[in-house]
């Protein structure tokens, strides 16, 4: 197997273990934004999609970090918290950002020391960096598909995500 | 006028912003905001510093903000003052790293070019710099917001 297809597989591993917590980030998400939902349609939207888009397009994972930042500054339901949690007074952007520069950097440095990816040559610490984005950008691909589809439960009335332990 | 980046050093450049400007930038504001309990930037500071960080040469904010520095700020705005000279410091040792430990700048070139190349590596960092500088502190300064706020009420 060549290092590249190492590489997502190692990904890929790692996308299956943080799974669980991408549905609850998500869930958390579809908790903070709900009252959005309800007053200004699909405008819930465009709070993923930004969030999105940054992931997919940019070659630097401080430029997700700091949109994360931006929108806890700018929009008070960034920073809502989720009864669910262990800390729920904790805001879904908080959250967010805590588990990507913690348990994500982590999972990081797991999977070079696995590929043999030091951190000494300008190579090791581009491939570095292409590892950290590929997994964030799973994380938020995971996270907002589980935040749509508790959207959708709640539009169609199969469900309402109080935040309620199970 | 700029010179030409080679695609290394492009590359170059975007992994220092994750590795070394985001967590120094998170630092400089955390020291302030945090550990010596200034208040955040104001918005119409940051609001400032991006746009001149964008708009301008390398020389140009390097003198905006020695100039803030050495403005006369009332006690009230003392924390801005701190807040630039921190920031000339950290631009002044960054220019060093930049011609040294970071090998940005190829060997071979004139004393002229070499001053361009630094220059216009130096105005990409910055604006990369200041982009997470104001993430941090917008970030922080709704927190300091709300435990004023949280205080006052007891």
């Amino acid at each position: 197997m060549n290092k590249d297809m190492r590489m997502m597989r190692e990904i890929n591993i790692q996308a299956i273990a943080f799974y669980e917590a991408a549905v609850k980030l998500g869930d958390h998400a579809a908790f903070a934004f709900r009252d959005l939902n309800r007053s200004k349609k699909n405008s819930h939207r465009s709070q993923m999609t930004g969030l999105e888009n940054i992931a997919e397009s940019t070659f630097k994972v401080a430029d997700i970090l700091d949109y994360i930042k931006k929108q806890i500054a700018r929009f008070d339901y960034w920073r809502k918290g989720y009864p669910r949690n262990a800390d729920p007074n904790e805001g879904f952007g908080e959250a967010l950002k805590k588990y990507l520069e913690n348990d994500m950097k982590e999972k990081c440095d797991t999977i070079c020391r696995r590929l043999e990816i030091k951190d000494s040559t300008d190579d090791d610490k581009y491939k570095r960096q292409q590892v950290y984005l590929q997994l964030i950008r799973q994380f938020i691909r995971q996270m907002v598909v589980e935040y749509e589809y508790r959207i959708s439960k709640e539009e169609n009335g199969n469900g309402t995500n109080t935040g309620a332990s199970a | 006028m700029a010179m030409a980046l080679t695609p290394a050093q492009v590359r170059k450049l975007n992994v220092l912003s994750d590795t070394v400007l985001y967590p120094d930038a998170v630092g400089l504001i955390n020291k302030l905001v945090l550990e010596e309990e200034a208040d955040p930037l104001p918005s119409t500071q940051i609001v400032g510093l991006l746009s001149i960080s964008w708009a301008n040469t390398y020389g140009e904010f390097y003198k905006f903000v020695v100039h803030q520095r050495d403005r006369d700020w009332s006690a009230a705005k003392s924390d801005i003052k701190k807040f630039y000279t921190d920031l000339e410091r950290y631009l002044t040792a960054l220019v060093r790293r930049v011609r040294g430990e970071f090998q940005l700048i190829p060997q071979g070139l004139d004393v002229k070019s070499t001053r361009q190349m630094t220059d216009d590596i130096m105005a990409l960092l910055v604006q990369d710099l200041v982009q997470h500088l104001a993430a941090e502190n917008n970030r922080l300064a709704v927190e300091v917001s709300r435990r004023r706020k949280n205080y006052a009420r007891r």
